[in-house]
């Protein structure tokens, strides 16, 4: 009762006029900066920050919310037209969904993953309304121990990500691992593999990782694809409409990669990228469509989509509950709230119920507006694939390059875009998947961290990783997980091995 | 002398004493940038972003902030140190760049001293040590007690971080052995105390301002060289003993070479915004304490951090190459 209660004051808060009018500007900005590769939800928020500064703080909450799920819904947009993820996260959207509009379904993916946005955007925010307190308690209850064991989970979930050979597919999650022990030792402070580059002591950013496997990859690809006289992409304009069963098909992943988005999403530090690649990894052991899975199948759009944008929503419980921010953009989130003397943490729900059931309630609205922006723009999205190759390419690498730069200010950053570019070449060359490498990229440092500091904490005893009960059971699922995988994986060489005899 | 001859000669006198004098007030026609050795959102960020407004609203300054992250700041540090001395580029300096690495590194690509002007100093927040509330700890002794019973372990934002340095800086004074646990910031470590899994943890207060009201967590001691007025309950490390001071400084500085007449003008423009009483009153809020030092006084300052941090640093064994 106490829910809808607080859920029907916030509407009243989201509703104002005013608060309508932020909401509206922020999902806006949110989906155009999300399109252009490289510059992600951070670099607007920061943009916007100091505008914040002169609103009522639920405005400004709601606007700079806005923004970042608005990013997500963008992200996807140019992951599926041109295999070039707008955010680090959409780029599990590209898996599916450019192989989507390379048989000349844009539209339908488009269509579906804005469907999927909503519909993950919504299970997000239902679990913020009813579970927030839940969540923080169950993020506390999170240590060392237990995100160590969970992000085990993930990554052994996460292998199954690959569509080509098993050994190229391990061979990138390692690869992976391996980029990202580069920079300063977090336990320690020693420099690993920085060669002297004062840039590197921080490590690599994901971002250029993304933007560069990915989407100069692809660039580099497409402009030799080009050169040997392939076509542009073929367009069906008739139809962005799904069919009747693939409306079908979308649901159950919808709701499956809502939920695993949202509790990811509501653990701080793992974020979208981590959310939608093991969404997608359950998906593909799940669905019963797994077998088109990577060759352009709508669930394969619907999925990572509806997980990273739960994601968005519950990245803000902890934000708000515990003053943990979870991403560069949550950070930004505190930032704007501290400057009107709002200090998150476990007493704003209580203190701030004004801002928090507002937010909750912008969820819904602002969802709904991008629903209706970005429908009628799937035509628009379509028709840049229409623009000569000899404009889009080289604006797609200076929006890449300027996103890039924005992060840090930093040119070397730029230079080190482009070499991952010709990595990402050359992967393709070799048909080596760049999705696993990512995965590693992103959970390797996370996992390291949390594993030594949870044998910092139990003064070297391993045996807390069994014994405290939350990581003991995710240890247990692991451990069932691979030997399923393994033990079906036998199963069917043994089948095919059956059916080559029995042809003889 | 007529009355009149004399009036005018005094007015000359004022006004050739005011331009000796600077004048709070605009100092380039070009926009300032002030760099940010941190990613946006942060006490640090923020405080560049009041300025920059303030230079605007009241003196006709235009500024901007530019964000540098990287490196424990180095990478800022090392680019504005580069720049024109024209008083269009400044740092919003801190610890990390200016007080650190100094020791921490080996080699750094810029002088912190000789290779900067250091202009004004804006404030510093001061940490404390805090404890669970239940484990029989009441006092700093009590601490001692069991730290040299049982162990205990501490949780510090970072390898080479000011929480990390004044963790060994206890240690020395304190004659205990604490264990080491560094997290990515102070906010993650603060997660981790309060599910249970760390024992203590130094960090600033008004960020721990109502976990300290809720009685979540115990502040024991603070590292300043006085009382706060957050929280005057927290006695001082000094007062229970033991010299540990260690504070968050944060000061404006620019290229080496700046012209005086203009480093006057920045410094009694920042002196002035910093005695605005909305600027006071947001301060207070952050817990960021200012006094007014002129700009050779902020010269002195940095470098006596440098010193007196030194022997705290290696012992912390952050040497980063």
């Amino acid at each position: 009762m106490e829910i809808i209660a607080g859920f029907s004051h916030g509407l009243m808060v989201a509703l104002q006029p005013e608060n309508l009018l932020y909401c509206f500007i922020g999902v806006t900005l949110g989906t155009f900066i999300g399109v252009l590769p490289g510059i992600g939800s951070m670099a607007a928020i920061a943009m916007i920050l100091p505008l914040t500064f002169y609103l009522e703080p639920t405005s400004a909450l709601v606007m700079i919310a806005g923004v970042y799920y608005g990013a997500e819904y963008g992200g996807s947009i140019a992951s599926i037209l041109m295999n070039i993820p707008g955010t680090p996260s959409s780029s599990i959207t590209c898996i599916d969904g450019y192989p989507m509009a390379r048989q000349g379904r844009a539209g339908v993916a488009l269509f579906a993953s804005a469907i999927a946005s909503f519909g993950g955007g919504m299970i997000g925010m239902v679990v913020m309304a009813v579970l927030a307190p839940v969540l923080a308690q169950l993020a506390l209850n999170f240590g060392p121990t237990e995100y160590f064991a969970v992000i085990l989970l993930g990554l052994v979930a996460a292998s199954a990500v690959s569509n080509g050979s098993p050994v190229k597919g391990v061979a990138m999650v390692v690869a992976g691992l391996m980029l990202g022990t580069i920079g300063v030792d977090i336990t320690t402070g020693a420099e690993r593999f920085t060669m002297g580059i004062p840039e590197l002591r921080d490590g690599v950013s994901l971002v250029i990782v993304a933007m560069g496997l990915f989407g100069v990859g692809e660039l580099i690809v497409s402009i030799k694809a080009n050169a040997s006289g392939a076509h542009q992409n073929r367009i069906d304009y008739a139809q962005f409409y799904p069919t009747r069963a693939e409306w079908k098909a979308m649901v159950a992943p919808i709701l499956r990669g809502g939920g695993i988005g949202s509790f990811f999403g509501a653990l701080p530090g793992t974020g979208q990228t981590v959310a939608s690649a093991v969404a997608y990894a359950v998906e593909k052991k799940l669905s019963p469509a797994r077998a088109r899975f990577g060759q352009g199948a709508v669930e394969g759009v619907a999925v990572p989509e509806s997980a990273n944008n739960s994601a968005t929503q519950t990245a803000f419980i902890p934000t708000l509950t515990l003053g943990v921010p979870g991403s560069a953009s949550m950070a930004l989130v505190i930032g704007a709230l501290m400057i009107h003397g709002i200090v998150p943490g476990p007493r704003l729900l209580v203190d701030h119920s004004d801002l928090f059931w507002g937010l909750v309630a912008s969820f819904l609205i602002g969802n709904i507006l991008l629903l209706i922006l970005n429908i009628p723009l799937i035509g628009l999205w379509v028709r840049l694939l229409q623009i000569p190759y000899k404009y889009l390419y080289p604006t797609i690498i200076v929006l890449i390059c300027v996103g890039v730069y924005s992060i840090n200010n930093n040119v070397f950053d730029v230079w080190l875009t482009l070499a991952f570019g010709w990595a990402g070449y050359l992967m393709r060359l070799f048909r080596f998947e760049p999705a696993p490498l990512l995965i590693g990229f992103v959970l390797g440092p996370m996992m390291e961290e949390q594993l030594r500091r949870a044998m910092l904490l139990s003064r070297g005893d391993a045996g807390v990783f069994l014994t405290r009960p939350i990581s003991g059971v995710l240890i247990v699922l692991t451990v069932v997980l691979l030997v399923w995988s393994i033990l079906s994986a036998l199963r069917a060489k043994r089948r095919v091995r059956a059916a080559m005899r029995s042809a003889e | 002398m007529s009355f009149r001859a004399a009036t005018a000669l005094t007015l000359a006198a004022a006004l050739m004493g005011s331009t000796a004098l600077a004048e709070p007030g605009a100092w380039s026609d070009e926009p300032v940038r002030i760099v940010v050795t941190f990613p946006p959102g942060g006490t640090s960020d923020l405080i560049a972003r009041i300025l920059a407004q303030y230079f605007e609203s009241e003196f006709g300054q235009r500024a901007v902030v530019d964000n540098r992250p990287g490196a424990g700041g180095t990478v800022a540090a090392d680019y504005v140190a580069q720049q024109d001395p024209d008083g269009t580029t400044l740092i919003l300096g801190n610890n990390a760049p200016f007080t650190i690495a100094p020791t921490q590194f080996d080699s750094l690509p810029y002088d912190p001293m000789a290779g900067f002007t250091h202009i004004a100093y804006l404030g510093a927040s001061t940490p404390a040590l805090y404890v669970q509330p239940t484990m029989g700890i009441a006092t700093l002794d009590d601490f001692i007690a069991y730290a040299n019973e049982n162990g205990i372990t501490y949780g510090s934002s970072g390898v080479g971080s000011i929480t990390h340095i004044l963790g060994q800086a206890v240690d020395s004074a304190l004659g205990i052995e604490q264990i080491h646990v560094p997290y990515q910031g102070s906010a993650p470590a603060i997660q981790d105390f309060r599910a249970g899994v760390l024992e203590s943890y130094y960090d600033m207060l008004a960020q721990n301002r109502d976990l300290i009201n809720d009685g979540e967590t115990l502040p024991l001691a603070l590292a300043a060289p006085a009382r706060s007025p957050l929280f005057p309950q927290i006695p001082t490390f000094r007062e229970l003993g033991y010299d540990v001071v260690i504070e968050n400084w944060t000061g404006l500085s620019g290229p080496a070479g700046m012209d005086p007449e203009t480093v006057q003008t920045i410094h009694d423009t920042v002196e002035a915004i910093m005695a605005m009483q909305p600027v006071v009153d947001q301060l207070a809020q952050w817990g960021i304490t200012h006094t007014a030092m002129t700009s050779e006084e902020f010269t002195g300052f940095v470098g006596g951090t440098i010193e007196t941090w030194r022997p705290l640093i290696l012992s912390a064994n952050v040497n980063g190459g």
